[in-house]
């Protein structure tokens, strides 16, 4: 088929069924009826994984086909096309999951019947996330799960956590992590808010006690986890480096509070606004062309630049903000909207440089596979799990 | 302005210039010519030219190549990167780009074929002593002697003047500014050179006394201005190569560095600043590139990516040669190394053809001025 006939063939299809979401939104965790009866429709028209085998819904698209069919979707504003590019648990079910469990979560996946939430770090193991203490023991047919997860969004919907855990203790650390998806509505599973700096809850501590899985929902194989864990954590930090949260109230940019505030014209106030909204533009630059030097089939060193680059334009904007209003960051809560959302994106900011992996841990891995600089060493590298030291 | 090449072709373009540079304009030849009165490597600049270089944005009817930013901005990327001591700036790009808008095809004609041949170096006096390469700054003024054009005032930071075979000179008119052409050689026309902090650059400061002028066209300060977008454009590649090429160096010698029994960009302490400047390397390649993409397509937002891309590529040049020295230590402390003629170039750059100051002050203007166009999405 030549470009030009799937073009069309996708715009007909487009405008036989489209018709709007109406106000509904296009987050990774919207769940309404609409949404997912729209994903249905996709995934049955086959335009929600282009480039996957037929057998898993797709249509063995090459890049350029897929690409295109994504483009006349994002023409027109609807969501679901390309889920090959971006929905994780099933592109991470596709490449390591058994036949038993793709056929159980793919189509569910890619409809948003099945909802995921990311069971990865724990109160012992953040930056060091292959230190995790979660323990999954076979017992006859079943994996039996105990441990504590933390900074899980989505937890209380989720239908399934795409889980990291330890199957064996007598390895190196790396070397005994295997990655499951778990069914998270169990008993052994509860989920409690966690309160946040910003005052909110968005994110969830999971408890798991004794909570049960079938042998098909170990993926990547027994102890291969950590290898599942690159490519999904990978994709977490594309998607961070892409955006983060606004405002609650959807602030206004830094231009029009600068004018509300009376402020623009401070020299100084006039500098800093200059300085971050370059930051954000430059990131959409070097966004842009990372995927075109993608697009061309030569490898870009940008790519993994963009979370670090979103961590510092949110952070300095905060600033900025800030020092936009002055003394009204004194002041918080429903009666004082402006001050509260400066306040609010100052402490979300930490949301990005934090989350999925530090500014720091960032930067060793910028240092480390980007410019070919020796690793860190590690103490924990080459000993027993058992023997290494927590605390 | 257009993109009249492809991507292979301007590949290919900047293939070629990268390797005349890596054997013609090696350290050994910067500093070689850093040492001349002239300031020039000729040799390299006549191997530039017969390349099509030196007419690079010049049309072909006045022997040139006939391109525009996209390729200009890719070639001053290699000239950056190499130092490489050139008119490219000061006359082909800025000399030139006067002329092309002037309108004035006689002047054209008679001027812009040696430029692109590489055979006469024009150069361009647009600032005066405070350096703002801002109208209100033109102290030069013309007058009329008796049906001459007489010019008096100083100007300064004039590239190459003292080599230069045409002096292109804004002066102060009757009605408003007006380009001028002058013979360097002319009476009542004083070049002094200036001593440069980057030894690879030629500055100096003119005094006219009644000086013979000849009026070019009728182009004022919007000619001056678009010319020195083009030349912005230009700079901004040549900070993108330079930062790129001095951050290589530095990360390579923190591979091969040991301390501590281990190579030193082991250690967080600077494999973290290595990363934190590859961030700024890249995002000076984009500014510059975008800025040159969106004046070849001549969009609405051009001016506002040439803003951005004067400060931010100026920014990052100044950071990644001021820290890359901070990681080599001492030995780039030493004359000797390298590093230094980076930061003199980087510092320099900065504030030639206006500061970041002055670029982000006329980039809030800009964005202000059209509140819509600038809402970020969050």
């Amino acid at each position: 088929m030549s470009h030009d006939d799937l073009r069309r063939e996708v715009r007909d299809w487009l405008a036989a069924h489209w018709t709007g979401l109406g106000s509904i939104g296009q987050s990774m965790w919207e769940t309404s009826d609409a949404m997912r009866a729209w994903y249905t429709k996709v995934f049955e028209a086959r335009w929600a994984v282009p480039s996957w085998p037929e057998i898993w819904g797709g249509r063995d698209f090459s890049d350029e086909q897929t690409r295109l069919v994504i483009e006349e979707f994002a023409r027109v504003g609807a969501p679901g096309a390309g889920q090959d590019r971006f929905n994780l648990p099933a592109n991470t079910l596709l490449a390591f999951g058994t036949d038993a469990l793709k056929i159980t979560l793919i189509p569910g996946l890619l409809k948003r019947e099945i909802t995921t939430c990311l069971l990865y770090s724990e109160p012992g193991a953040g930056s060091d996330l292959a230190g995790v203490r979660t323990r999954v023991e076979r017992q006859r047919d079943t994996f039996v799960v105990n441990g504590q997860k933390v900074w899980t969004s989505g937890a209380a919907s989720a239908d399934y956590g795409m889980l990291i855990a330890r199957t064996d203790w007598d390895v190196p650390k790396h070397s005994g992590l295997s990655f499951f998806f778990l069914p998270m509505k169990q008993p052994g599973v509860e989920v409690r808010p966690l309160r946040q700096i910003t005052d909110e809850a968005h994110f969830n501590e999971v408890f798991i006690t004794n909570a049960v899985m079938p042998i098909d929902n170990l993926v990547g194989g027994l102890n291969q986890g950590w290898r599942v864990l690159q490519t999904a954590l990978a994709y977490e930090r594309s998607v961070m480096g892409a955006g983060a949260r606004g405002a609650r109230r959807g602030s206004a940019d830094v231009v029009a509070l600068a004018r509300a505030a009376g402020r623009l014209n401070d020299p100084q106030v006039r500098q800093d606004i200059a300085r971050v909204v370059a930051l954000r533009r430059l990131n959409a630059l070097n966004n842009a062309r990372a995927k075109a030097d993608l697009e061309q089939g030569t490898s870009s060193s940008i790519m993994s630049l963009g979370k670090l680059a979103m961590s510092r334009i949110l952070h300095e904007e905060a600033r900025v903000r800030t020092a936009i209003i002055g003394a009204e960051s004194l002041l918080d809560g429903d009666a004082h909207p402006i001050a509260d959302d400066v306040n609010f994106l100052a402490l979300n900011a930490y949301f990005t440089s934090i989350g999925g992996g530090t500014d720091q841990i960032q930067k060793n891995i910028i240092g480390e596979r980007v410019l070919g600089l020796p690793k860190e060493p590690e103490l924990d590298r080459n000993i027993p799990f058992r023997q290494v030291r927590s605390g | 302005m257009a993109i009249t090449t492809t991507l292979e072709e301007r590949r290919a373009i900047a293939d070629t210039v990268r390797k005349l540079l890596a054997d013609s304009c090696t350290e050994k030849h910067v500093r070689a010519t850093m040492e001349t009165a002239d300031g020039i490597d000729r040799a390299l600049w006549s191997t530039l030219a017969e390349l099509g270089i030196a007419g690079l944005l010049i049309p072909t009817r006045f022997g040139g190549a006939g391109l525009g930013p996209v390729e200009l901005e890719l070639v001053a990327e290699e000239t950056g990167a190499a130092l490489a001591c050139t008119p490219l700036l000061s006359s082909s790009v800025l000399a030139a780009g006067l002329l092309m808008e002037s309108g004035d095809e006689a002047a054209c004609a008679r001027l812009l074929p040696g430029i692109a041949a590489g055979t006469s170096i024009a150069t361009a006096a647009l600032t005066g002593e405070r350096g703002s390469w801002q109208a209100p700054e033109v102290t030069v003024t013309a007058a009329d002697e008796g049906g001459a054009t007489r010019l008096a005032g100083v100007a300064s930071y004039v590239m190459h003047a003292a080599i230069a075979d045409v002096l292109l000179v804004i002066a102060r008119t009757a009605d408003g500014h007006g380009l001028f052409e002058v013979d360097p050689r002319a009476e009542g026309v004083r070049i002094e050179a200036l001593s440069t902090f980057d030894r690879t650059l030629r500055l100096s400061r003119i005094i006219f006394t009644r000086a013979a002028a000849q009026r070019i066209g009728s182009a004022g300060w919007p000619a001056v201005e678009a010319a020195l977008r083009v030349a912005l454009v230009a700079r901004a590649g040549e900070q993108a190569g330079g930062a790129r090429r001095i951050f290589d160096m530095t990360v390579e010698y923190t591979r091969n560095r040991i301390q501590f029994g281990r190579p030193i960009g082991g250690f967080q302490a600077i494999k973290h600043m290595a990363a934190e400047l590859l961030l700024e390397a890249e995002s000076a390649t984009s500014a510059a590139r975008d800025a040159a993409l969106q004046l070849a397509e001549q969009t609405p937002s051009a001016d506002e990516a040439i803003d951005m891309a004067a400060f931010a590529c100026a920014d990052a040049f100044a950071q990644i040669a001021a820290t890359a020295i901070q990681m080599h230590g001492g030995i780039a402390f030493t004359w000797e190394h390298p590093a230094h003629l980076y930061l003199r170039r980087a510092r320099a750059y900065s504030y030639l053809l206006g500061s970041s100051d002055s670029h982000r002050e006329r980039f809030v203007t800009r964005i202000s001025a059209q509140p819509e166009d600038v809402r970020i999405a969050s």
